[in-house]
């Protein structure tokens, strides 16, 4: 097995044995730490965005060990674990405290759009693809 | 290609190698095997260095003298009148131009030769010269033919040569006239060779030396430029040559080129397989011209093909929403004919850049370093065939003609509408689930580019529309939303995935638009616009149709995440990524430097409520023939 895979079985089995939990972190201090890192870059201001963590839309985010698991699993543990998607933070780049402050802040996102159906230019471009 | 100075006529040498002046252009600039001098005498004056510029030289080059003495006062029939004679018999729409003081014979020719003077070609004023020929560039793409960029020796080529790199790489016809003066006091402004500095990617360049051969040198650079592979052309103009007495030399004829096309054998063999198919398809690339997508229409609809299409990547590709366009009813394809782009069955792609073997490998050197970018032809068809698509079609669609019966029409009729279900169907599910992922963030402030394109849509979808701005970093969104049916509907990415190309192409599609009651979007990024946004009063100045909505993230986000990575890897932490990739302290007024140009303009715009009522304004002031700029705060991506 990989590396990759004994990391994704660990996550797998973290996140299915422990509940959905709140954060710890100070939500004020997560926002300008959530900037700061430039986490906004491929998350999005709000949550949206390349990746999606608002609703916390991410297996990851279901409580804040998970999240501080999946922060130090490559970085930490495994740091030649090559990424193609999210970078590593290791603890001494990244403390924990700093890290649970991020996720207090990523679970403010709320995403509640409304449905297709009340945003009239995106109905229109269904209702005229159905009548071409 | 045959370079101009291989067959042994050197480059122009008149008399003037034998002043002082002369001599310092000869010293500054290095050899090449195309400037050889000719003999001892040449050689002996390219060792000599320059005499000072005189006083009457300098004088003109501070800009407090009076105007340089006319050469000669009896000239009654400018050389450079014949030279827009020219380019007005080919239908060139326009010349692209920042002034330079080694043309002003051709552009006085052009702003007052004739009973139209100043149009076709229309003197279009440009802030640098890498807008220039990027103007070129996007006319090209969205109308499938060159207009010209005119820029001023060697240092208006040097500033031009980014955007003809992009140029050669995105295989858009586009001439670039360069002016030359030897005679000036500036001999850092000319060179033996100029057209040497680019010529690792252009396609041809000519120096000539006689007006008769300067005329016939813009009739080749015109059929060098759509012949495929359709590049970019230099010819360098000598000041005197635009000024001499032209006397009662003629226009030569002009001869259009010979586009290679498959033989008739070929057409008959590929027009048997798609009648035979069961199931024909068609992959259609990018063609030269509008001519190839009605070609490929008439195609398709002859044979019944599904066709897949790139119209949602460039310009000049199949019409996205035509009925047979899509998966078709069946994906087990039986014969697929790729046209400019690979094929299973056969393919009808090129010529292409890859062969140009005489240009960007010897060029200016780095190909000696690594070679540059030359896609390697994709040969997994069983029949590939090097031709040019567009030309070739009517062959095919004759033998096709020839080879149907009265059973096979049925047969195809009926195939055409279970296939036109069934890309309607497919187009339905598609939409059904973008338009969910894209209301995603609909409500956050900075705004949502997936809104903002869905907006906009909405304002221009029953408009006769071209979006001249490459989409990668504001996500694709029009892929999905937009409807590409027409040529120049997304003229696509920049192809040397450069920044500093956007606003200029955006301005040349406009240069196009504007006579063809067309608008051009420009959805452009912060980046690319710091490069050269004087196309903003370029397009003020000539009214141009455009409108562009700053996708404003506030810096080069590509950059961003890059290094981000990169710390992350090295662990060193990701908190100073802003430094050297975004634009803070200050912030950008993008509305306030439109404004500061001339342009309408408004933003920045950071609440998503208040977008459509700008975009609005916008769409109403481009149909009214005025640009206008937006700055909308937008997420990164």
């Amino acid at each position: 097995m990989t590396k990759l895979t004994l990391f994704t079985g660990a996550i797998a089995l973290v996140t299915a044995s422990i509940a959905i939990g709140q954060g710890t972190g100070d939500v004020v201090r997560g926002k300008k730490a959530y900037y700061d890192q430039a986490c906004y870059a491929c998350h999005g201001y709000q949550g949206i965005g390349r990746r999606n963590v608002a609703n916390r839309a991410s297996g990851v985010l279901v409580n804040e060990q998970v999240f501080l698991l999946y922060l130090r699993a490559r970085a930490d543990q495994n740091p030649d674990l090559s990424t193609q998607t999210m970078p590593h933070y290791p603890a001494s780049s990244l403390p924990d405290d700093v890290a649970r402050d991020i996720y207090a802040y990523i679970l403010t996102f709320v995403d509640d759009p409304p449905e297709v159906g009340d945003i009239p230019v995106l109905q229109a471009i269904l209702d005229d693809a159905e009548t071409e | 290609m045959k370079k101009p100075h291989d067959d042994g006529t050197k480059i122009s040498r008149r008399q003037f190698l034998g002043t002082s002046a002369a001599a310092g252009a000869a010293s500054i600039v290095p050899r090449t095997a195309g400037a050889e001098p000719q003999d001892a005498a040449v050689a002996q004056v390219v060792q000599t260095k320059a005499s000072p510029p005189s006083p009457e030289q300098m004088a003109r080059e501070v800009g407090a003298a009076t105007p340089p003495p006319v050469a000669s006062p009896a000239v009654k029939r400018p050389g450079s009148d014949l030279m827009v004679q020219v380019l007005r018999d080919l239908r060139v729409e326009f010349v692209v131009s920042n002034p330079g003081s080694t043309f002003e014979g051709l552009q006085e020719s052009i702003v007052n030769y004739g009973d139209t003077p100043n149009v076709m070609p229309e003197f279009i004023t440009a802030l640098h010269e890498e807008s220039a020929v990027d103007m070129c560039h996007g006319y090209a793409r969205s109308e499938g033919k060159p207009i010209c960029a005119l820029v001023s020796g060697t240092i208006g080529l040097q500033h031009a040569s980014m955007a003809i790199y992009q140029a050669f790489l995105g295989e858009s016809p586009v001439i670039v006239l360069i002016g030359r003066e030897d005679f000036g006091p500036r001999q850092q402004h000319t060179a033996d060779d100029i057209a040497g500095m680019v010529r690792a990617y252009t396609k041809w360049d000519a120096q000539p030396r006689t007006l008769a051969e300067a005329l016939d040198a813009l009739q080749e650079a015109y059929r060098q430029a759509t012949t495929p592979p359709c590049a970019p052309v230099v010819v360098v103009l000598d000041a005197e040559i635009q000024k001499q007495e032209a006397g009662d030399l003629k226009v030569p004829a002009y001869r259009p080129p010979s586009i290679p096309t498959i033989s008739r054998a070929d057409a008959t063999k590929i027009a048997d397989g798609l009648v035979r198919a069961r199931n024909p398809r068609l992959n259609v690339g990018r063609f030269r011209t509008p001519e190839g997508i009605d070609r490929a229409i008439e195609l398709a609809e002859l044979v019944g093909a599904s066709v897949d299409t790139r119209a949602t990547s460039g310009p000049m590709s199949f019409p996205q929403t035509h009925a047979l366009c899509g998966p078709g009813n069946d994906t087990a394809y039986d014969y697929v004919l790729g046209l400019e782009q690979p094929g299973a069955q056969a393919s009808i792609t090129g010529p292409h850049l890859r062969t140009l073997d005489d240009r960007d490998i010897i060029g200016i050197g780095f190909g000696d370093i690594r070679p540059p970018v030359r896609p390697e032809r994709n040969r997994s068809g069983e029949y590939d065939l090097v031709a040019d698509a567009e030309a070739s079609l009517p062959l095919v669609i004759e033998a096709a003609e020839r080879k149907l019966n009265e059973r096979d029409r049925k047969s195809i009729a009926s195939r055409k509408t279970t296939h036109r279900q069934a890309n309607h169907d497919a187009r339905v599910a598609m939409l059904r689930k973008a338009v969910e992922e894209k209301r995603a963030g609909w409500n956050g402030s900075p705004v949502s580019l997936a809104r903002l394109y869905a907006e906009l849509w909405s304002l221009i979808k029953d408009k006769d529309w071209c979006l001249a701005s490459g989409t990668i970093f504001s996500g694709f969104h029009n892929v999905q939303l937009w409807e590409h049916d027409r040529p120049y509907s997304y003229l696509g990415m920049y192809p040397a995935a450069a920044l500093g190309y956007c606003l200029g192409s955006s301005a040349g599609a406009a240069l196009a638009a504007r006579a063809r009651d067309r608008i051009v979007i420009n959805i452009q990024g912060d980046g690319d616009f710091n490069y050269a946004p004087g196309s903003i009063w370029t397009a003020v100045h000539h009214q141009l149709p455009m409108l562009t909505i700053m996708h404003n993230n506030r810096g080069y986000h590509m950059e961003l995440m890059y290094l981000q990575h990169l710390a992350g890897v090295r662990g060193r932490g990701t908190d100073r990524m802003h430094i050297g990739t975004t634009f803070r302290d200050p912030y950008i007024d993008y509305a306030k430097i439109a404004a500061g140009y001339g342009m309408k303009s408004e933003g920045p715009v950071s609440d998503p409520d208040a977008l459509y009522a700008a975009l609005e304004r916008g769409v109403s002031t481009v149909l009214g023939g005025e640009p206008y700029l937006i700055d909308v705060l937008t997420q990164p991506r």
